[in-house]
């Protein structure tokens, strides 16, 4: 019963994590219409620039920095970048924050190395928050729900509520008509695509000590949250939501399982999992569990 | 105009199609007849829901109640192409052409699959000497037959539109809809693709979406006037233009128009 | 897709090319350059099949290394049979196995693929690799695990002689699949697949008003794809043997999409010309410098920016301008360019190396270059190559602005003549 409900807690707050990446990716998608290859990659560089502030530094001061550098380094790609390539096409702007990728894994490579780094949780969040029946849970996980719930509920607030956020909304589906009613609709995509860096780089700093902090995890965590995304139906918040759920609860719990079918273990098999899940849904419901916009 | 019996078999019928996007409804309780061999004209003002129902038709949305028959047979809600392989071929009005392709190979790609060479990969298209035969043809009646290996996206507008008509009639398909063919053309290009219209479609069924009067009135057989999704009045052109509430809804701006035609 | 308007002209083409093939070992000579021209052999008949899909289909695949490395499976498993003797096979027609195996794959994952089409075909593209390479990973039995499955190439009675021991041999097997698999691509090129192919990545809409189902033309190109992936998966085990679930890694599959972007995709030559180049920076770059990805990765992403017909492109666009004889008013503001970019590329790889040399642990800190040393720990060093690198992209934005300038008022005069 109680692994039961820590590992539903467990995988609740992954899945979290997960929605936070997939969500600054389905907002890019559905703002500009490209997929983000590189998003994991600013994942990547929120944990590194996390690790690097926090021991210089400190953590908390790194919660606040990494992902505006993060953010600020998604704002030049968007403009000197992306872009440039806008007017080759879709494809033209997948390879690009495709390139991207692999620059950014290098670069990292290079500065930091191809060994991970030791991206510590901080004292005070290290510890058990609340024991049930006998197992803990640890401060740290509740802390990640917490940003994650905290940054998503901004994002809606800001979304909906803002002047800024209408622009966004409306440049979604008319960009050139909100251009001529004056706003400056490459400044907002800008904004919106270092928004989705900045985003992608706060999971970075509270998911990098929770996990690990090496060059792979950009192309480890990359994938799961594309299969996510078309899971979810592409261009929906919701779907994005519901998906990552199901995946990040699935992934906590067939690794923690114990079961085994003809002497293969569910936690071997567990990496496999999501793609099945969405191999299986392209057969019955190609269109995703939401889907709205076909990409 | 073709001598189409009153009352022969009918090529294309709607029976009571409806179709709403979300809660707008577009189109109303359709009932329309077709009659093999006639040129029959949809006219109505902007927003009645013409390109809807030529959508329906050929399978480019799904209604969302009713019936359509193509030479007795129903084609609700299948497949652009399954629908296309059944005789039924249309026009775009916005241009939908190949555009990185040669004029050559945008009409070769509307004749393959009629001549029956499918998905073929064992066979020189080249070699092809039907498929060749056809092509030429078309491009000819089109009058795009010196413009054969240009690049498609490098025509002007009218040579496109040409084009546009060219691919649909290439498979040879008994039904052909289109989609404003003569839409921003000049009145020479007008009168050029009014007599194109009229050679290909001898013999066939033509059902047509036009807002330019003169050409409604000099090519079709039969005319429906369609006006917030439903048909207000079917009947051939002199009927038309002395019915009372047509005018009233459509035609009475447009009167000195028709006197020019 | 472009072909030659001649066909004298494409025969000679396609004669110069057997002959290129049956010459090169003998040109460059050596057994490194043997290996280059082994490898570049495969990876142009695995270009090639990745551009049926992209540049003919207009389908972006992430995970096309999954047929290659599958057909690659098929074949060491074959090969390990025929060395027990439990089967009598020729060597020289285990291209034949692998391209069945990568076909069979084709016709099992191309089902599911070919269900979307544009970014979504990507990604699903992409989540098939990582399934296949983790399943891999997940049964050693039947994948070898991590270290994977070895085997001998020489096995059973020689063929004609030839028991393709040596590399030599092994080069002139890789040649000739590649000149009958190019020319076997290129003859699907011109059939009505072919055509339907490029008509549905042109405007898949129309196809489907012509009576074509689009997502059948897409994965019977998928299919005929996956069988020539298979072929140089083959290749791959007959010249390392050795297959590895690296075969099937995302790895692969990038490094494809590298090698025919920067080729070309838009032409049926561009694969070839970029699978050469591809070879020439992993295998020769990468004996020089540990940034060789980095490198390869910035050219990749510039060719993106402002190349995006790729290599191919480049040199089909000076043909109009060779032909009317003014090449040479060219040569100048090219020769500039490319000076421009060499002190901009030295900048930054003076750069780039002293990064290396200060966060490698162990290595010197010191960069020699032409004699001169550069402490890395020194600032004086960081803005030598900084201010190199910023003065070589200044030089290349004017030397480009006047490339420009030249094109521009060539291409008028060009057209105004033949108006």
């Amino acid at each position: 019963m109680e692994f039961f409900l820590v590992q539903t807690l467990n995988g609740i707050s992954y899945g979290l994590l997960l929605f936070m990446l997939s969500s600054g990716l389905t907002l890019v998608f559905s703002l500009m219409g490209v997929l983000n290859f590189a998003h994991a990659s600013f994942y990547m560089l929120g944990a590194y620039f996390a690790y690097q502030v926090s021991v210089k530094i400190g953590f908390w001061p790194a919660l606040v920095v990494a992902p505006l550098l993060a953010g600020a380094l998604g704002m030049l790609v968007e403009r000197f970048g992306l872009r440039q390539v806008h007017k080759h096409g879709h494809v033209a702007e997948l390879l690009f924050t495709f390139g991207l990728a692999y620059l950014i894994e290098e670069a990292v490579h290079l500065i930091w190395g191809r060994a991970a780094v030791e991206y510590r949780v901080p004292v005070e969040l290290d510890g058990p928050l609340f024991h049930i029946m006998g197992s803990q849970y640890p401060i740290y996980r509740g802390f990640m729900m917490l940003v994650s719930v905290a940054m998503l509920v901004s994002i809606w607030a800001a979304l909906t509520r803002t002047r800024i956020g209408l622009v966004i909304q409306a440049a979604l589906t008319h960009p050139q008509t909100v251009e001529a009613l004056g706003h400056n609709v490459p400044r907002v995509f800008m904004l919106v695509f270092g928004g989705g860096a900045a985003l992608a780089g706060l999971a970075g700093v509270i998911g990098g000590n929770a996990f690990v902090t090496e060059p792979g995890m950009a192309a480890a965590v990359g994938p799961i949250i594309f299969v996510i995304v078309v899971v979810g139906g592409m261009g929906s918040l919701a779907g994005a939501f519901v998906a990552s759920l199901l995946i990040g609860c699935m992934q906590t719990f067939a690794v923690s399982l114990d079961w085994s079918l003809a002497g293969i273990s569910i936690a071997q098999v567990a990496p496999v999992l999501p793609y099945l899940l969405m191999v299986l849904l392209l057969i019955f419901r190609p269109k995703g569990l939401m889907g709205t916009r076909e990409g | 105009m073709s001598a189409a019996p009153r009352d022969g078999p009918r090529a294309i019928e709607l029976r009571d199609v409806h179709k709403s996007f979300g809660t707008t409804k577009i189109i109303q309780g359709v009932s329309l007849a077709v009659r093999g061999g006639e040129r029959h004209a949809i006219i109505g003002p902007n927003g009645a829901g013409k390109s809807t129902l030529f959508n329906l038709i050929s399978g480019r949305y799904e209604v969302s109640a009713g019936r359509i028959l193509l030479h007795g047979a129903d084609i609700t809600n299948l497949r652009p192409f399954e629908i296309n392989r059944q005789g039924l071929s249309r026009s775009f009005q916005v241009t939908n052409i190949f555009h990185n392709m040669s004029v050559y190979e945008n009409i070769r790609c509307g004749a393959l699959w009629s001549a029956g060479y499918r998905y073929s990969f064992w066979r020189r298209v080249g070699g092809l000497k039907d498929v060749q035969r056809r092509t030429e043809e078309v491009m000819e009646r089109i009058g795009l037959a010196r413009r054969s290996s240009v690049l498609a996206g490098t025509l002007t507008y009218a040579e496109q539109r040409a084009l546009e008509i060219g691919i649909t009639i290439a498979g040879g398909a008994s039904v052909i809809l289109l989609d404003e063919p003569t839409s921003g053309m000049s009145r020479t290009e007008t009168a050029q693709v009014v007599e194109l219209v009229r050679s290909i479609t001898q013999g066939k069924t033509l059902l047509m979406v036009e807002h330019d009067m003169g050409v409604v009135f000099g090519l079709a057989d039969r005319i429906s006037v369609l006006v917030y999704g439903e048909v207000l009045a079917t009947g051939t052109p002199e009927e038309i233009r002395a019915n009372a509430a047509v005018q009233e809804a459509y035609l009475g701006a447009l009167h000195g128009e028709t006197a020019r035609a | 897709m472009k072909y030659a308007p001649l066909y004298l002209g494409r025969w000679m083409l396609w004669g110069a090319s057997a002959l290129l093939f049956a010459v090169a070992p003998h040109v460059f000579k050596g057994g490194f350059a043997l290996t280059l021209l082994t490898q570049m052999g495969t990876l142009i008949i695995f270009a090639l099949s990745y551009n049926m899909l992209l540049g003919q289909g207009g389908m972006l695949s992430f995970g096309h290394a999954v047929y290659s490395g599958l057909g690659a499976y098929g074949v060491v498993h074959v090969l390990n049979f025929m060395g027990k003797g439990s089967l009598v096979f020729p060597v020289s027609l285990l291209p034949l196995v692998g391209g069945l195996a990568g076909l069979a794959f084709g016709l099992l994952f191309g089902y599911v693929t070919t269900r979307r089409a544009g970014t979504t075909f990507a990604l699903i593209s992409l989540g098939i690799g990582e399934m296949v390479f983790a399943c891999v990973l997940m049964f050693p039995g039947l994948f070898g695990g991590e270290a994977g499955i070895s085997t001998n190439r020489v096995v059973g009675q020689p063929f004609l002689g030839l028991s393709f021991g040596p590399a030599l041999q092994v080069y002139y097997l890789v040649a000739a699949w590649c000149f009958l698999s190019m020319a076997a691509m290129f003859a699907l090129t011109q059939t009505p697949l072919g055509r339907m192919a490029n008509a549905v990545r042109d405007n898949p809409e129309r196809a489907e008003f012509v009576g074509y189902n689009t997502q059948r033309v897409r994965f019977l190109q998928l299919v005929l794809s996956s069988f020539f992936a298979g072929v140089s998966g083959a290749l791959s085990c007959i010249n390392f043997e050795i297959v590895s679930a690296e075969n099937v890694s995302a790895i692969r599959s990038g490094g494809v999409l590298l090698a025919t972007y920067i080729g070309g995709v838009p032409f049926f030559f561009g694969p070839i010309i970029g699978a050469i180049v591809f070879v020439f920076f992993v295998v020769a770059l990468s004996g020089f410098t540990r940034a060789w990805l980095l490198y390869l990765g910035l050219f990749f992403v510039l060719m993106v920016m402002y190349a995006p017909g790729g290599i191919a492109a480049l040199i089909v666009m000076q043909f109009p301008v060779i032909r009317a004889g003014r090449w040479r008013e060219l040569l100048g503001p090219y020769a500039l360019a490319a000076l421009a970019a060499l002190v901009a590329l030295a900048g930054l790889i003076g750069l780039v190396e002293m990064v290396y040399r200060l966060s490698e642990p162990g290595a010197s800190t010191v960069l020699t270059v032409l004699g001169v040393s550069f402490d890395a720990r020194g600032a004086a060093s960081w803005f030598t190559f900084a201010a190199v690198l910023a003065a070589g992209l200044a030089a290349l934005r004017l030397a480009a602005r006047r490339v420009g300038e030249r094109w521009s008022a060539l291409q008028l005069e060009l057209q105004s003549r033949t108006a």
